[in-house]
């Protein structure tokens, strides 16, 4: 096969290779609807696209202003903190734990928001007047997510939480003479 | 012999049609760029934070731009009662900002909710 040929037809073939990546799959969970329940999800159609759309978009900026908040506690407090007293002679195992914990939700609530908002935009791409059935079943497939995303938040919470009374707890042990460090601020 | 010359000298298809070729190619390339491109922003999560896109537009007023007035807290220096103290008060302060907001709570995608009735599960 000639160069010119060739090229074109690996770039193609390159092309081809990679695009079951660009689809969005749409996971509609196998359900059986009633005629009257397919009826009603068309007739709606317009009315639940709008509510899912707002929902869509609020969520979005939870995720920007939620997620900003928490990073910032993580990042800005948390672990310079922590890193100020492990200078010390003071224990920081719970602290440290705590702080690995946080670290570790904060990940899996970027990730498990990150399924849930493209889950929920195949669901706004599947027409609900043509597809009602596939329409329901990634409406339900993104009500999933969308409480793993909130056991997310539920965790994080406990995290910051837990945080606050292991600061308790330091405050109260506090003994001056394990404060020693060499740094100076 | 002029005639084997003349054969020799003859432009391949590519030399005849190099440019042509040239942008062909620079197209292709630069489509399969922008899908790569476009993967990497949406399994980034980058996609997921970008309230310029069309549809966050009617929220994109409301996010949080000013970031800065939480300073970073000083990771060196003596750690005193007092400093722990201090501290103390503006963890709760922060965290305190994000426990009160029960985000993604309630059950908005439930299908009463949404006036679509609750199916008969095929398992």
């Amino acid at each position: 096969m000639k160069l010119h040929i060739r090229i074109p037809v690996i770039i193609i073939a390159f092309a081809i290779a990679l695009s079951p990546l660009f689809v969005l799959q749409v996971n509609a969970q196998e359900a059986t609807l009633s005629d009257d329940q397919l009826a009603a999800i068309r007739s709606n159609c317009s009315s639940t696209t709008n509510t899912l759309n707002q929902l869509h978009s609020n969520d979005a900026l939870l995720r920007v202003n939620q997620g900003q908040l928490y990073e910032s506690i993580l990042t800005k407090l948390i672990q310079p903190f922590d890193e100020r007293v492990s200078h010390t002679s003071f224990s920081t195992s719970d602290l440290k734990s705590i702080e690995t914990n946080y670290g570790q939700a904060l990940n899996s609530f970027r990730t498990d928001y990150q399924t849930y908002e493209q889950q929920l935009s195949s669901a706004l791409n599947v027409n609900c007047s043509k597809q009602p059935q596939q329409f329901y079943g990634s409406i339900d497939q993104a009500r999933t997510d969308r409480n793993i995303v909130h056991a997310d938040i539920v965790q994080l919470n406990a995290d910051a939480t837990d945080y606050q009374a292991a600061l308790k707890a330091f405050e109260q042990n506090y003994d001056p003479t394990a404060a020693s460090t060499g740094d100076t601020n | 012999m002029d005639e084997v010359e003349e054969v020799k000298k003859k432009p391949s298809y590519m030399s005849e049609h190099k440019f042509l070729l040239l942008i062909a190619y620079s197209i292709i390339v630069s489509l399969i760029l922008v899908g790569i491109s476009l993967e990497i922003y949406n399994e980034s999560g980058a996609a997921q934070l970008d309230l310029s896109r069309p549809g966050y537009r009617s929220v994109q007023s409301k996010a949080i731009t000013n970031d800065n007035e939480l300073q970073t807290y000083p990771s060196t220096g003596t750690v005193t009662l007092s400093t722990v103290q201090q501290f103390e008060a503006i963890y709760n302060k922060e965290s305190q900002q994000v426990t009160n907001i029960d985000a993604y709570g309630g059950d908005p995608l439930n299908p009463d909710a949404l006036e679509i009735s609750t199916p008969t599960t095929d398992q």
